[in-house]
Order: C-alpha cells, then structure tokens, then sequence
C-alpha cells in the first residue's frame, strides 16, 4: 500500500526527488518558538470554526450567543476559553520568538525580510485580538473597543475615516459587529496565513541561525526538529489546557450597554500602552500613536545598525541592551498599570458590582431566554424586574421601612392583604400607616375602629380585600360586610365605580392594579386623596403609563409575596 | 544502526506527539459542534393557544381561518413573544362539534386555502384539493388535512398545535 502510494507519488515528480531537509547546526529547542506560534493559531482555527457555529453577529444577540455557548452548550467554556487565552498564549510565544530572533542574531543579513514579515504578523495578530474582543459585546469588549477605536479616531487627516468605517457608520452597532466580524473571521486569517507562509518559506530556505560563530554540526529536520516542536507544542497545549480548566473558560461581563458606566481594561497586552495614556496626562493621544511607532521602529531598524562581524551576543550587547531596554519598560508599565488598579479600592468596588450585574445577566439568560429587543433587556425577564426597579428608584424614599425621609404609608410584602386592611382599620395614624403624613396631622385623619366587634370586622374586611379582585375571597362574608360598610364607612367612603366619598378616598376597587396606577398617576385627584391631603408627587407627570402600570402590577404582587420571597428575587 | 533505531523511535514518539494533540484540540470542538443535536433548540407552545369565545364560530358557516400564535418561543438563546406559527381552519361542523384543520399541507407545507366557489380547501402550490372535513379529493397529496385537538374550557376555544410529518400517507407528529 504504502509502496503504491510513494510509487505514485514519484512518478509525478511529486516525492523522492528533493534531499531530506537539514538543520544547519543540529536541532535545538531553541527553534520550536515559531512552530508553537504556528500551531497555536491552528488552535484559533479549529475553536474559532466551532465557534462561529454558534455566534450571531448582531447587536440584539452577539451577547446572547456568546453566553449560550458558555453557560448552556456542552464543553462551549472549554472551547471558548481555549479561543480567547490561546490568543494570550500566541502573544506570550510570539514574544518569545522574537527574543530568541534578536538573541542568535537571526534578524541580520540576510534575514532582514524574514524579520520584517515577523514584526507585520505581529501587529496582526494584535489587530486579530481586538477585532476578536469586541465581538461578545459584552461590557468588557464593547466599551474597550470604544477607546481603543477613539484612538484610532485621533489619527491626524484620516482619524475620523478610520471611525466611520470600522464602526460601520456613524455609531455602534449591527454593522459594527457585522465588520468587526468580517475583519475577524475573513480578512485576517487570509492576510495573516499568507503572510506566514511566506515568513516560513523564507525562514526555512535560509535556514535556522545557530547560536555564536562556531560551526556545528547538521542534523536532518526530520525527526530531530520536528520531534522537539511537538514536546513544545505539547507543553503549550497542557499549559494552556490547564489554565483554560482553572478559570473554566473565559470571563463574560454583563451585555454591553452604553447608558452603564465601565472601567473600561485593555486586554493585558495592550496594558503598557493603556499605563502610558495615563501617565502622558493630557498628551495621551499623542503618546498612543507615537509609542507603537516607535517601537515599531526600533524593531524594524535593527538589521539595518546591527551589522558587525559577529553573531555572537556578547558582541552585540548595544543592540541586545537596547531591546532589553523596550521590553523592560513595556514589562514596567504592564507591572505598574495592574498593580495601581489593584490598589484601587473604589474601583474594586465597581469590579465588584459589575461581577455581580454579570453574574446575574447570564444566570437569567440561562433561565429565561434573552428578549428578541436585546441582551440588555435580559434583566427585564426577572418577575416584576420593571416594577421593582421602578419601586427602588421612585418609591423607596418615602414608603420603605428603612427609609430615614419616609413620609408615607410603608409599603412591604402584605400590602393590602387582610391583615394589611384590618391594622389600618385599627389605627390608621400608626407610624407604619399613615401616622407619617401631612394628613394624620389634620383634622381629616381617618378615626380608628378599634372598638368594632369581631364577626364586623372581619366582614367589612372581606368586602374591602374583595375590591382588589383577589380570587380567595369569602362570599358571604363579602357579602354580609356591606352591611357594616353602610353604617361603619359610607358616611365618608363610597364604594361605587369612579366615586369619592363625601370626605375621603373612594374605595372602588382598592389595591386592584387599576387602583394602583389611578392613584399613582394622580394621587391628588378628588377619587383619590384630594387635593390638600397628600404630599404625594403626581406621577402621570414623571413617569410613562407604562411604568406606571409595572409599578401597579408589583404592587399586587407584593400583596401575596412574603419577605422571603422577595429577598429570593434579585436586586432590581 | 542504534542511531536508526534511535531516530525511528523518534519517529514514532513525533506521530504520537501529534496525535494526542490533534485529538485534544479537535475533540472539544466537535463536541461543542455537536451539541444541538441532542436538544430542543426550538421550543413549541406547551399549553393549548386560546382562540377566543368558542360561539364566534356559527354553524352552517363557513370555515374560518385564525392565526396560530405562540406566547413565547425560546430559540436557543432568544426568548421571543407572541410568535406567529401558521394558521387553522376552524369549522362548526355539529351544534356542539368544532373542527380545526392545519392549514399546512400535508403533501409539502404549502398554505392551504379555502375556495368559496368550489366550496372546498385548496392548495395553491400543487393543486391538492380537499373536502371541507378535510378528505382529500384531487391532486398530489399523500393523505387528507390534519386535524388538530380542540377543547372548549369556560366558553373559551382552545388549539393545541402539532406539526405533523409531510409527504407520507401515516400521520406521524414531526
């Protein structure tokens, strides 16, 4: 079979005819960088393929899709966290490549180009990070890809160009991710795979530069170098194997969302450039065009002054020191840039929060599905998620047991069950009633019934909890309280749809969702508390029928809710 | 000759290298690839849908068509509401007998209407012609429109919507 094969082969002059490859100098280990490099982006390949099985590059859903496969596909964290660290682990190795590069000396005559085509793919691979970043519009990725594009954006003459035409626009959006993902998954994998096949063939038709001016012995590529690249190769996969399983996967942040404050991190190897934007103070977008300029051209000028007789590093200490030079002042800013913010008390209490707001975004996209209107919403699909956060801005102030300014009836879990009505028949000016008002202080106040007789009270009871349009309620009862309602209430209370009583609320209705959002909207109306009686804000004036509605709903819920289960939901 | 037998154990360490790593690269992706085969990536309505007060439906009159809607679908990641699924023929055929026919044809999913004229169903995509029971009559239909369950709580008409699997004779739910 295998005599066939080569047989075959041979005879179209496509095997046999060329001499087994060499290493001028014997194999090292010194060589593999490159071949890791390599291999790592093949990794990016095989996940980022599985992975655009899943994503969905629209502004609606990118967040959605990334946190389906991370949370809710079968090994989608493992993949994932391969993608997203393995593009670290590309940095790391590329970094490592280059040192061994400018340590043998392998960027001298006559492998300028090689070196040239190595510092290009470099500033690609760095381009391929972002472009990748954005795409889970997530907090994290959206409000960094805002910066790192305003720099882009402060490019003198073509600035607003570049802008215009990387958000797809005049600002983000569906086309931003649509780009960002053409860029990401399209034009650069062919323009960094071409390009890497030419520094390849050019590295391998120049051969490797051993280490020093003395000449060593050859040793056949085959199996010698390629059996060290895959023990290299090996290593990095188990390592980044290992880290990927310790943080399961990658960090996702809550949906990206431009009303919510971030503080907004490059990803860690652009933290040298973000440290040095901090310290150029008010030249910072000057300092982060001109710093990659110059490093870029550090770089590429080193073939160009490095060309003494010898290869070897000690005789090359001027060149090499000043590299060392650039990187040690790259390692400082990425070192000081990480430990001022984990000093930062205030913003690890902003961290925190977002954790926690992150935490929360995808326990209930798992649970409940993200709306169709958008990641963001997905905080909406919590029960009564409007009405609550609507309570805690709006309401709290005067109606929450803790409140220091409360001025209001406390309104809590109960609100308006029987035991709520039957305390505010008893003592309706009771601190927790409306012994806080305006009107428990005027003669209007609502006298206590605390003297009423047992089968009464429960009876008018029943019939004032009936108005809410609760299902359990007690007919007769209900009905015998009609009675009492007549002579205990009617004299100030009426009971009829639309009326106000002689001289106090109308009832009709009383803590149904449609009393609610009438006496939220207008609290002041004659129906209703009347004019003088009620410090109350008109709330039709400030908030949308619509949030007015979800507040009344979350007022009826609050009715058979109990403190539990109010503390199950969460904080909005 | 030991340093053949050196580089043809090297050799040998090389492919296995290359293979254990291909294998840990490529498994995780092909099980995540995977992963939406095994599930219900497109949820359907789990309770029956309310088509209104059942008497709007007269007898003697004709069949009567009424959107299927869903109240939420989920679609892998998307919660969707009041999602249109297609339609029903809805017919009184007894003072007490409702009738609901899919309006998908069973031949091959096109949307089945009615022909006053004729006084029976047609599809428009390949001419299958049905009786307003639902028999088939003419065309090249494998099998007569699908009934769907209907049940009448408090007054209120209620569907449950089942797909049922196109092109053969036997009605299998899809």
């Amino acid at each position: 079979m295998k005599g066939a094969l080569d047989r075959f082969l041979r005879d179209r002059g496509l095997a046999g005819t060329s001499r087994p490859a060499t290493i001028v100098g014997g194999a090292s280990f010194a060589y593999v960088f490159g071949t890791v490099v390599t291999f790592l982006i093949a990794v990016e390949a095989v996940t980022g393929i599985a992975l655009a099985a899943f994503y969905a590059p629209s502004a609606t859903d990118a967040w959605a899709s990334v946190a389906y496969v991370q949370d809710q596909a079968q090994l989608g964290w493992l993949v994932r966290g391969l993608h997203y660290h393995g593009a670290s682990a590309i940095v790391i190795v590329t970094s490592l490549h280059l040192v061994q590069t400018a340590l043998y000396g392998a960027y001298r005559k006559p492998r300028e180009l090689v070196w040239w085509l190595g510092i290009l793919l470099m500033l690609l691979l760095l381009a391929w990070a972002v472009t990748g970043f954005v795409l889970r519009w997530d907090q994290a990725g959206f409000w960094a890809n805002k910066v790192e594009v305003g720099i882009a954006a402060a490019t003198p003459v073509i600035g607003d160009a570049i802008r215009k035409v990387a958000l797809g626009g005049n600002d983000y959006g569906n086309l931003t991710l649509t780009r960002f993902y053409a860029l990401h998954v399209m034009i650069l994998p062919v323009l960094v795979g071409a390009l890497i096949g030419a520094h390849i063939a050019l590295a391998r038709k120049l051969g490797p530069t051993p280490l020093g001016d003395r000449v060593q012995p050859s040793a056949p590529r085959w199996p010698e170098q390629t059996l060290r690249n895959a023990i290299a190769i090996a290593v990095a996969l188990a390592l980044l194997l290992a880290y990927v399983i310790s943080v399961h996967g990658a960090d996702l942040a809550a949906p990206a969302d431009p009303s919510q404050a971030y503080d907004a991190r490059p990803l860690w190897y652009f933290r040298a450039l973000f440290e040095l934007r901090q310290l150029a103070g008010s030249a910072e977008k000057a300092a982060a065009l001109i710093a990659p300029a110059i490093i870029i051209g550090v770089l590429a000028a080193l073939p160009l002054v490095d060309r003494g007789p010898s290869r070897a590093p000690h005789r090359r200490l001027p060149y090499l020191g000043g590299l060392a030079g650039l990187l040690a002042v790259l390692g400082g800013l990425t070192l000081l840039s990480l430990t001022s913010d984990a000093r930062d008390e205030e913003l690890a209490k902003r961290v925190d929060k977002a954790d926690q707001r992150a935490v929360l975004a995808r326990k209930l996209a798992r649970d409940n599905g993200v709306p169709a209107t958008g990641a963001a919403d997905v905080f909406f699909t919590s029960p009564m998620a409007k009405g609550r956060s609507l309570f805690a801005t709006r309401c709290k102030g005067c109606h929450d047991a803790n409140s220091k300014d409360r001025k209001g009836p406390i309104i809590a879990p109960g609100h308006g069950n029987r035991a709520w009505i039957e305390g505010m028949l008893k003592n309706p000016d009771d601190d927790a009633y409306w012994g806080r008002t305006k009107l428990s202080r005027t003669e209007g106040s609502m006298k206590p019934f605390s003297e009423m007789k047992s089968p009464d009270l429960e009876d008018v009871i029943e019939l004032l909890y009936a108005e809410s349009g609760a299902t359990d309620v007690a007919a007769t009862k209900r009905d015998r309280g009609q009675a009492v309602f007549e002579t205990a209430c009617s004299d100030c209370h009426a009971r009829e749809d639309g009326q106000a009583g002689a001289s106090a609320p109308g009832l009709a209705g009383l803590n149904s969702r449609d009393y609610y959002l009438s006496f939220v909207s207008n609290p002041k109306s004659a129906l209703h508390m009347g004019r003088d009686k009620s410090q109350m804000p008109r709330f039709d004036r400030e908030l949308t029928l619509l949030e007015r509605d979800a507040l009344a709903e979350y007022l009826v819920w609050l009715r058979t809710a109990t403190a539990k289960d109010l503390a199950a939901l969460d904080p909005y | 000759m030991a340093d053949e037998d050196r580089r043809k154990f090297l050799k040998v360490a090389t492919c296995a290298i290359g293979g254990g790593v291909g294998l840990a690269i490529a498994g995780p992706s092909l099980v995540l690839l995977a992963d939406p085969a095994g599930k219900v990536t497109v949820t359907g309505p789990t309770a029956p849908l309310d088509l209104g007060p059942a008497e709007q439906f007269r007898a003697g009159a004709e069949p009567r068509r009424v959107d299927v809607v869903a109240p939420v679908i989920k679609d892998a990641w998307t919660s969707a509401r009041n999602v249109l699924l297609g339609a029903a023929w809805v017919r009184r055929t007894a003072p007490d007998t409702l009738m609901a026919l899919s309006a998908v044809c069973p031949h091959l999913g096109c949307a089945v209407g009615w022909d006053a004229a004729a006084g029976n169903f047609l599809c428009p995509c390949h001419d299958s012609r049905f009786s307003p029971t639902g028999q088939k009559l003419t065309g090249p239909s494998e099998r007569g429109m699908d009934e769907l369950p209907l049940q009448v709580v408090d007054g209120r008409l209620q569907l449950s919507w089942v797909r049922f699997k196109l092109g053969q004779t036997t009605r299998e739910p899809a």
